[in-house]
């Protein structure tokens, strides 16, 4: 398949829903993802997009996940855990790369530094 | 403990795949609670947000990707499709053509209509927000004015209106003036809306060029002013830039231009802006105190928070008030609010929707024959079909693949049809500029485009939709079977429906086309009360400016009559002021010796002033009593009805009477009953009327009738002549035979009826066409059972009568069932038909026997040609 040798290129929004992943190592279900999104990018995203990203993703094979236990806060339903594959963090290494080296030297311009 | 809103969270678990519900439920659920810990609404309202915006698109149930992996070869096929069919269907050339042009015509003539209606009845009026733009009338007392729904309005009520009435942004009054125009190429009469002050501001209309009037230009010795039109501009003063301070002279008297209005406001509907001159109204203050004579028109625009019904309330609360302030005048007289483009398409809105169904009639006629022809190819490719199906394409795929070529076809027609509709509204457009109300404005905008794209995917669906499902449906093996022998007789249910149907909405059509037909003949043959037959009319207006006082104005018709009378074949010649089916002056009436009532009791008669000789001339017979004569001062006569109305069965001959509108104190005397005459529509009964000879009120004759021994054109120069000789400055207009002036009347019904002729004749053609080549079709399939039978000795009769039994039996049931539908639509028809009923048997039962013996005829070729099957030949083939 396409990805077998170069990890796939990742749109805007999965880099940021793998990176929320990543960041919440263990306790990444959907609506922490859509909150870690929202506190450190500003975009107040909808439910459904984290889910069909996610899920998106999954069937890539960037992805794993599983189902945790029932908890009363969410009227007794279950969550769905994700964590990264070895290929989703080689993804997102990948875009994490082009980007820097795409914005090194341009600070100054950005007005970033 | 809060709760996510219950509503939300049910709609959620609905639309949810169940591989997604827990986990999205309870995710909002828990974020909701941390959230509604700081604010509960605030909670409330992103719980909404976040669960609309899933159920907009909620995240895909992996058990749901097969379907999407089957909805992607619609898409993938369509362009295959699209190009296999465009190859079918240039391999198949003249099977092609037939079908565009048979789908052109129909969806053309769909498009011509909808054109017109699009014009007359979608298009806003060019002003300002014309929504907002309203008329008012009277409302007259309904004993006086039985059938009356409106009135126009007197000068004192309407400035009482103005004054008071608190939901209107502006209204202004006008009224039409006719003006004598000389100077420059002759002597020409030019009518010019005079209006009141606010008229431009109410329209909210800007001039191309100067300015519009000033308040303070409606007042008289100030109102030498004048506006004229774009075309005006262009005609009289060769569109010169510096026209604004040059002068017209308008009854002999010099009014400065002070403006000129731009094309778009020249509505040819709309009397107040269809005129080339606009003078202001300046009233004197007597004028503008006239109460009971209720002679001008008002505009107003609504304010833009106000519909027309709660206007409506506000007027007849004034009105009210009004009735109770000056009851001598007002008692019995309301007001009401009509919207302007209600008030100019009003009465051709049913004959438009009547043609519009006829129309879309003929298009689903054409459907059914398109159908039926693409039936018969469906059949003739099914090894095809069966080849494809085996190979492994669904029902569907097939479905589809016809349906595309049915569709390429039907658009196809479209663009036919649209290039059609667009040669015809060219030519029709002039035609139809004096029958119907804006139709100068028909042309193909976005709307009639977007009308032309949805009927042709609509009639290539509808003309599709059957044979792709009969064709999808083929038996497989049947089909590949070698010979496939049974292939012609195949689908003959649904060939037989398809006659139903063509016959059905061709006797609909048809039925329409002769009602609208006998009405109009029984209008032509209405008996107006008076001869048409020789009759020539010429139109005079004589400026009260020059004509001043009423000797110098009776003295200009009577030298006129009996200078018309000298002309060789001229049997009789009188001035009339309106013609009879034209309208005209209607009053009240006051008998000497009775107490004048209060207007809404008092009678109220058509009033015509006349010479003498015009009875003569008009042929209107005197019934009792005799004719004025020249030597008569101040003289009446009355129509039988009126004589009915005012004396009952009393003798009104001698007695005295007052048109206390003209004046109270001016008796005239009743000398003669004449017959009665229709004084305004051919449609409705004749008005009670009096005709009123006097020396002391000339003023408004303006007609010249003469009889003539002879054709009546043949001597129009010479009458014409005769006039301008009397006076040079004098305009002669409408010379034209009274015949004309009734042929004129029955325009838009004669348009209808024209219209609704060539759609039936075009919808039997389809239908008769379509029973042959169902016929045809038919007995080719069955041509193997007819060559046994006669090998068997059955007689050419019987295989005739065999062939006409099968043509004729879904003709009769689709007679029955347009018997039925004509019955169900005849209320409709029945609003733009006089005379004659929409449901008149002898019509239905003519139409009927007509339909049949055209469908007979169709049915004779195949049946002749069957009975001409050799046995010897068809059964060799097998």
């Amino acid at each position: 398949m396409w990805f077998k040798g170069q990890p796939p290129i990742l749109g805007d929004f999965e880099q940021l829903v793998l990176l929320g992943v990543l960041r919440l190592k263990n306790d990444a279900y959907g609506a922490a993802i859509r909150q870690e999104i929202h506190e450190r990018s500003g975009r107040d995203v909808s439910i459904n997009a984290v889910y069909t990203t996610l899920d998106r993703l999954e069937t890539k094979g960037l992805l794993h996940s599983w189902s945790g236990e029932p908890t009363p806060q969410r009227g007794g339903r279950r969550r769905k855990f994700y964590a990264l594959r070895p290929s989703g963090l080689a993804a997102i290494r990948q875009a994490y790369h082009a980007f820097t080296s795409m914005t090194d030297g341009l600070e100054g311009r950005l007005g970033t530094k | 403990m809060l709760h996510p809103p219950d509503l939300a969270a049910r709609l959620l678990s609905r639309r949810l795949s169940p591989e997604w519900r827990d986990y999205v439920l309870g995710d909002l659920e828990e974020e909701f609670r941390a959230r509604a810990t700081r604010s509960a609404p605030a909670a409330r309202r992103w719980y909404w947000r976040q669960a609309l915006r899933c159920l907009a698109k909620p995240p895909r149930s992996s058990a749901s990707t097969p379907q999407t992996a089957a909805r992607d070869p619609f898409m993938r096929t369509l362009i295959p499709d699209l190009r296999y069919a465009v190859r079918v269907l240039f391999r198949a050339p003249s099977f092609a053509a037939a079908v565009i042009v048979v789908l052109a015509l129909g969806i053309g003539a769909n498009t011509a209509i909808f054109s017109i209606v699009n014009a007359v009845l979608l298009r806003p009026l060019p002003f300002e927000e014309p929504a907002r733009l309203v008329r008012l009338f009277h409302v007259p007392p309904q004993d006086t004015f039985p059938g009356m729904p409106t009135f126009s309005v007197s000068p004192a009520n309407f400035y009482d209106w103005q004054r008071s009435a608190r939901l209107f942004d502006g209204m202004a009054i006008y009224r039409f003036r006719p003006f004598v125009l000389s100077g420059g190429s002759g002597a020409q009469e030019v009518v010019s809306a005079a209006v009141g002050a606010g008229f431009f501001d109410v329209l909210q209309a800007r001039p191309a060029l100067g300015r519009t009037f000033r308040a303070d230009e409606d007042a008289p010795g100030r109102n030498r002013v004048v506006i004229v039109s774009d075309g005006f501009w262009k005609r009289q003063f060769g569109a010169a830039p510096d026209v604004v301070g040059r002068s017209l002279r308008l009854d002999g008297n010099a009014y400065t231009v002070v403006g000129v209005m731009p094309p778009t406001f020249s509505v040819e509907a709309w009397g107040a802006t269809a005129q080339d001159l606009w003078v202001p109204l300046a009233y004197t203050d007597k004028e503008r105190a006239v109460r009971e004579n209720h002679n001008a028109q008002v505009i107003a625009r609504l304010r833009s928070d106000v519909t027309a019904e709660q206007a409506r309330s506000e007027m007849e609360q004034i009105s009210k008030r009004l009735e109770a302030e000056y009851p001598a005048a007002n008692a019995g007289w309301g007001a009401t609010v009509v919207p302007l483009q209600e008030v100019l398409v009003g009465d051709v809105r049913t004959s438009l929707v009547v043609l519009l169904a006829a129309v879309g009639l003929v298009l689903l006629i054409a459907c059914a024959n398109v159908g039926n022809l693409l039936f018969t190819r469906a059949l003739t490719r099914r090894k095809e079909i069966a080849i494809r199906s085996a190979l492994g394409a669904g029902r569907a795929r097939v479905f589809q693949q016809l349906l595309v070529e049915s569709m390429l076809l039907a658009v196809a027609g479209g663009v036919l049809g649209l290039f059609l509709a667009r040669l015809t509204l060219e030519s029709s457009a002039k035609l139809l500029a004096a029958q119907l109300p804006r139709a100068e404005e028909v042309s193909i905008d976005t709307r009639v485009l977007l009308f032309a794209l949805t009927a042709s995917i609509i009639t290539g669906i509808l003309a599709g939709m059957m044979p792709a499902l009969r064709a999808g449906r083929a038996d497989l093996n049947e089909a590949l079977k070698e010979g496939g022998r049974n292939e012609a007789g195949l689908g003959v249910r649904t060939r037989r429906v398809l006659i139903v149907c063509e016959v059905a909405l061709s006797l609909v059509l048809l039925m329409a086309a002769g009602v609208m037909v006998r009405s109009l003949l029984a209008l032509r043959n209405v008996d107006a009360g008076f001869n048409p037959q020789n009759v020539l009319t010429l139109r005079v207006s004589p400026p009260e400016t020059r004509y001043d006082t009423p000797a110098k104005y009776l003295a200009f018709f009577q030298t006129a009559v009996s200078r018309i009378r000298a002309l060789p074949g001229v049997e009789a010649a009188g001035a009339i002021d309106d013609l009879p089916v034209l309208g005209g002056s209607q009053q009240p009436i006051v008998l000497e010796g009775r107490a004048e009532l209060l207007p809404r009791d008092q009678p109220t008669v058509a009033v015509r002033k006349i010479t003498p000789g015009y009875l003569r001339a008009m042929q209107i017979p005197i019934i009792r009593g005799r004719d004025v004569a020249d030597g008569d001062k101040e003289v009446m006569l009355v129509s039988r009805s009126a004589a009915r109305l005012l004396w009952g069965d009393g003798d009104p001959i001698g007695r005295r009477v007052t048109l206390p509108l003209e004046s109270r104190t001016e008796f005239r005397e009743v000398i003669g009953i004449v017959g009665d005459v229709k004084q305004g529509d051919l449609a409705e009964p004749a008005a009670p009327s009096v005709y009123e000879f006097t020396q002391s009120l000339p003023f408004g004759l303006s007609t010249v009738v003469i009889r003539t021994a002879v054709p009546p054109m043949s001597i129009a120069t010479q009458a014409a002549e005769t006039l301008r000789a009397m006076d040079p400055e004098q305009p002669v207009e409408d010379i034209r035979t009274m015949e004309a002036v009734l042929d004129e009347t029955l325009r838009s019904q004669r348009f209808s009826a024209l219209l609704l002729g060539l759609f039936a004749a075009v919808a039997l053609t389809l239908a008769s066409v379509g029973i042959y080549s169902v016929l045809s079709y038919i007995v080719r399939g069955r041509s193997r059972e007819i060559g046994i039978r006669t090998a068997l000795g059955a007689r050419a009769t019987d295989v005739v009568r065999l062939v006409i039994v099968e043509g004729m039996t879904p003709t009769l049931i689709g007679i029955g069932a347009g018997v039925v539908a004509s019955l169900a639509s005849g209320k409709l028809l029945q609003k733009v038909v006089y005379g004659v009923s929409a449901w008149d048997p002898l019509t239905l039962g003519g139409v009927a026997v007509g339909l049949t013996v055209v469908a007979l005829i169709a049915t004779l070729v195949p049946a002749y040609r069957a009975s001409r099957v050799d046995p010897l030949i068809v059964l060799r083939g097998d």
